[in-house]
């Protein structure tokens, strides 16, 4: 019983986005029925050419250099500074870790107001730097490193500092290989964030060819007013634009299933 | 306890340059690491620009009446005694707090379901797990849309499915009074994953002897679990209700997607009214004064959560 319960409770989870690419793939004018057809009858891909002919591969080009630039920079400042927190010994130390901890916890909408400002005042706006802005300092990032190092044994370092090597050898050469785990981790998480990123990218870009793939795509809401027939048979279309959108992200999670979980309950438990 | 920071400061015979002085310089009894200056470097010098810098130039910009063009003016605190005398200002926040008082109950419940059912590891869990966390990965540009078609009051999966059972169609977007009900929805679907993951965490925890021992002890499955099981993972529970307690007083994305706050504001938020302030009006004093409130609410809500938190696990 329960497990009937279970899968069903599953299946109900799932069914949103099968019905998602089961619309995208109707003609327009056998989306809107009266009784519920799971399976098309007929297939057409023409609502993934309809929105083609929106700036898509622009905009999800603006979306893969937008999120692997600020996915490697959180990664690289973060092991660093992690790195420093969890092994070195510096006056300021202390200071600086209670500065990450305070900032994990300030939502990033608390600095939107003054970041446009700045943005705009510098003449950023319709940039990829813009867009990396709230990105380039990730105190998420610092923080699952530090946490990481702290949890491995110092012996691996003390061999190489016996050898005489610097602190940079040690962290590139000794440190750094074994931390692939929180390597990994972090850049699935970090990337879906950024890659996901919505109210941000919404406001510093006025170009349409500067926009990133999630904000782009919502131009087929009716909320917005952007799109002009989604309201009708403008669900087809719609569904196509979101089921180019989900593909990556579903298809990275469906490889990657065990390092998501894991790296979600690190950093929702110590978070 | 040869950790490299502890090693005893050699002290060189006979030279006192400043240099020389700085190397043997030690901080809590260590030496002290000066290349750690060089390892943060990189991180602190946007975190002080882009996190801690704008934080601070936030709650300035709060006091002024900084607009799009023309040089700002200190206004002191018109800003804030203007947001208490604003109707929609109280307007948002009570959608807000509305709208968190449906998700916030109604995600820990189902994350709390689906970990218990996920925990059993019956056949098909892993399947089971996927598909409740699928939509946790997906962009809320997707969420959004995606439920605008599911609850299209005509032709939609939610009201086609509740019509089979007798039920009326519902008008779940377009009417004031069952808008956050609609965003609500789509907000679990997205949600609950998230937490059904951190709860799970909570539940590997426990020990398999404390549930093997009520069970010698004639407990059933629902007694074990209601006294053994749920008072165990009450600090993975208070996790997960602050952060989606913090998470519905900034709710956004979806709002702007599904209605943009329609219909007549029956679901705009306070975020999405500092949007409509400072991005639509370009008022943007105002709108940082408004964030500043919420910022104080939610910094509020992670002390108390903290306090209760530590308490609960020390």
């Amino acid at each position: 019983m329960i497990w009937i319960a279970g899968m069903a409770g599953a299946l109900a989870w799932a069914a949103p986005l099968v019905w998602m690419v089961s619309t995208s793939i109707k003609p327009p004018n056998q989306v809107l029925t009266r009784t519920i057809e799971w399976l098309p009858r007929t297939v057409t891909l023409s609502n993934y050419a309809q929105v083609m002919h929106k700036p898509v591969l622009r905009w999800m080009m603006n979306s893969a250099i937008v999120t692997s630039a600020s996915t490697c920079v959180s990664l690289a400042t973060g092991a660093m500074a992690g790195y420093a927190l969890a092994r070195m010994n510096f006056p300021g130390r202390k200071t600086m870790f209670f500065l990450v901890l305070a900032v994990l916890m300030i939502p990033t909408e608390m600095t939107i107001v003054p970041l446009f400002i700045g943005v705009l005042r510098v003449g950023l706006a319709n940039s990829y730097l813009a867009l990396m802005v709230p990105s380039l300092a990730s105190a998420f990032s610092v923080y699952l490193f530090r946490n990481f190092f702290l949890s491995l044994p110092r012996e691996f370092e003390d061999s190489a500092a016996i050898d005489g090597a610097t602190r940079f050898r040690m962290f590139w050469s000794v440190a750094l290989p074994v931390a692939r785990p929180a390597l990994i981790a972090g850049a699935i998480l970090l990337s879906t964030t950024y890659w996901n990123l919505f109210l941000w990218p919404l406001l510093v870009v006025f170009q349409d060819s500067m926009k990133t793939l999630p904000v782009g795509m919502a131009g087929f809401t009716p909320g917005t007013g952007v799109g002009q027939s989604t309201q009708l048979e403008g669900y087809a279309p719609a569904m196509a634009a979101m089921t180019i959108l989900t593909i990556p992200s579903i298809l990275i999670f469906l490889v990657l299933q065990r390092q998501f979980i894991e790296g979600t309950t690190s950093a929702g438990i110590k978070g | 306890m040869g950790a490299i920071g502890g090693a005893p400061a050699i002290p060189r015979a006979g030279r006192s340059l400043p240099f020389d002085r700085l190397r043997r310089a030690t901080w809590n009894g260590q030496r002290i690491d000066w290349s750690a200056y060089i390892f943060i470097l990189p991180f602190l010098l946007p975190f002080l620009v882009v996190t801690i810098g704008a934080s601070l130039f936030g709650v300035y910009v709060s006091f002024t009446d900084w607009g799009i063009i023309g040089a700002p003016h200190w206004v002191g605190l018109k800003n804030y005694s203007r947001a208490l005398s604003d109707p929609w200002v109280w307007k948002t926040w009570t959608n807000t707090l509305r709208y968190g008082a449906l998700v916030v109950p109604a995600t820990t419940l189902a994350a709390l379901a689906m970990a218990l059912f996920v925990n059993l590891r019956w056949r098909g869990y892993t399947f089971a797990r996927a598909a409740f966390y699928a939509p946790n990965v997906v962009s809320v540009t997707v969420i959004g849309l995606v439920w605008v078609w599911m609850l299209d009051t005509q032709y939609g999966l939610v009201n086609q499915y509740l019509g089979r059972f007798g039920v009326p169609d519902i008008p779940w977007l377009t009417n004031p009074g069952w808008v956050l009900y609609g965003i609500a929805l789509a907000s679990v679907w997205w949600d609950a994953g998230f937490s059904m993951v951190v709860l799970l965490a909570g539940l590997q925890d426990i020990p398999g002897e404390l549930r093997e021992a009520a069970s010698i002890d004639g407990a059933t499955q629902f007694q074990t679990h209601w006294h053994v099981v749920l008072p165990l993972l009450r600090p993975a529970l208070s996790l997960v209700v602050t952060l989606l307690i913090i998470g519905t007083l900034r709710v956004f994305s979806q709002i702007y997607i599904m209605t943009n706050g329609g219909p007549a504001g029956a679901s705009a938020s306070v975020i999405h009214y500092v949007y409509e302030i400072g991005f639509s009006k370009y008022q943007l004093g105002y709108a940082g004064a408004i964030s500043v409130m919420l910022f104080a609410t939610i910094l509020v809500v992670t002390l108390v959560q903290l306090r209760v938190f530590r308490e609960k696990t020390w």
